[in-house]
């Protein structure tokens, strides 16, 4: 069977990831110095992906209950990395801090990701009597 | 012969889908169904390019839609073509898709938004289920669509000046090609015939050929010189790859 709440969240968190791996790849582009020309449409294209994920992070992560430990290291990212051009001029430790807060955010992510595939997985071998009937019975104790 | 049947692919093409998601929302709740969502026209060519999907779907205001999907239909002109619109307005609009073979789907109710998807998808999965098969032994040349393109294996046959049909076969179905003594004579592709079956085999990146050799068709669709199509056909490939660039 199919949870559709699942299958939001999975959808949420693809997108999310799809953008955090393309801001990357602009940073990452941007730290090149064998790549001296950042044009005017790579520089509109990392302003999109930075919107979107502007907009986006903070409902996302709380879909997926992560806001506390995710929010505070997205915004670091996203306000330390305004432009490419903006990137490639920061210091040695600020590349260090953002590369280490966007890896925090990557990794927390990819996991919850691997969770809700593997969630998926589980409900796809069952029917939904089996799934009613699982919840049922295993349901804990009450305490009185 | 055995039915492989495979889970359809749908391509949505949404350019807020974290917010505006009623269609993705009623997609999500469809068993046995492969989505992939992005956020523009350059991605979503770029994705079709790269893998076979059975449909597109566009979400948008109509005329952007309508836009949007006719910009697609140009470059992959078999592709199942759904636009997803809030309203029956403007008729210009649902003319335009009319004429370019896309299917219009207003979203003025939830219940309709649902009706609709879940038929467009059943019609996916019929279309979906490929019979598999094994090697014949009079096919005198089979092979791989990810190791040669049809433009390196047409080629290749046309310099040879053989005669013969070539069967390509995908997730996007099958299609035949004709070659008379290295000219192609006849292409079929479902309901396209001549030159525009062969503008679309020419952009296939997945499935797999096979070339028999001798089997000559009474029909001829095709009247220009195998040169000319290449150089045609390659064009409008680079011109769908720039697009991929914007």
């Amino acid at each position: 069977m199919r949870d559709r709440e699942l299958e939001t969240k999975l959808r949420l968190l693809t997108l999310q990831l799809d953008n955090w791996k393309r801001l990357h790849d602009f940073i990452t582009y941007g730290l090149d110095k064998a790549r001296p020309i950042i044009s005017a449409d790579q520089e509109r294209q990392f302003t999109e992906v930075r919107s979107h994920l502007l907009q986006e992070t903070e409902y996302v992560f709380t879909a997926l209950n992560t806001v506390a430990e995710l929010s505070g290291k997205a915004m670091n990212v996203l306000q330390r990395a305004s432009s490419i051009r903006g990137v490639r001029e920061q210091t040695n430790d600020e590349i260090r801090r953002l590369e280490t807060e966007w890896n925090g955010v990557f990794t927390k992510l990819g996991v919850v990701q691997g969770q809700l595939k593997a969630r998926r997985k589980d409900l796809a071998g069952q029917t939904p009597i089996q799934y009613y009937f699982s919840r049922l019975f295993s349901r804990p104790a009450r305490a009185h | 012969m055995s039915l492989a049947v495979a889970e359809p692919r749908l391509l949505v093409l949404n350019s807020d889908p974290v917010f505006q998601d009623n269609t993705l929302e009623v997609l999500a709740g469809i068993q046995d169904l492969d989505m992939r969502v992005i956020r523009s026209l350059s991605e979503g060519i770029a994705v079709l390019l790269e893998e076979n999907f059975d449909a597109f779907l566009v979400e948008a205001e109509a005329p952007i839609a309508v836009e949007q999907a006719v910009n697609i239909r140009q470059h992959f002109p078999s592709l199942r073509i759904l636009c997803v619109v809030p309203s029956h307005k403007p008729a210009e609009a649902f003319a335009a898709a009319q004429d370019q073979n896309i299917r219009m789907l207003p979203s003025t109710s939830s219940w309709r938004l649902a009706r609709g998807l879940s038929e467009f998808v059943q019609s996916l999965e019929s279309a979906s289920a490929t019979p598999s098969e094994g090697i014949d032994p009079r096919h005198s040349l089979i092979g791989n669509l990810n190791q040669f393109s049809a433009a390196e294996i047409l080629q290749m046959s046309c310099l040879s000046q053989r005669s013969g049909r070539f069967t390509f076969k995908s997730s996007r179905g099958n299609s035949e090609i004709y070659l008379q003594q290295g000219s192609v004579r006849h292409a079929v592709y479902g309901t396209l015939e001549g030159e525009s079956a062969v503008a679309e085999i020419f952009r296939w990146r997945q499935g797999r050929f096979y070339f028999e050799e001798g089997i000559i068709s009474q029909e001829q669709t095709v009247n220009r010189p195998w040169a000319h199509l290449l150089i045609d056909n390659l064009q409008k490939l680079d011109e769908t790859l720039e697009l991929v660039g914007v």
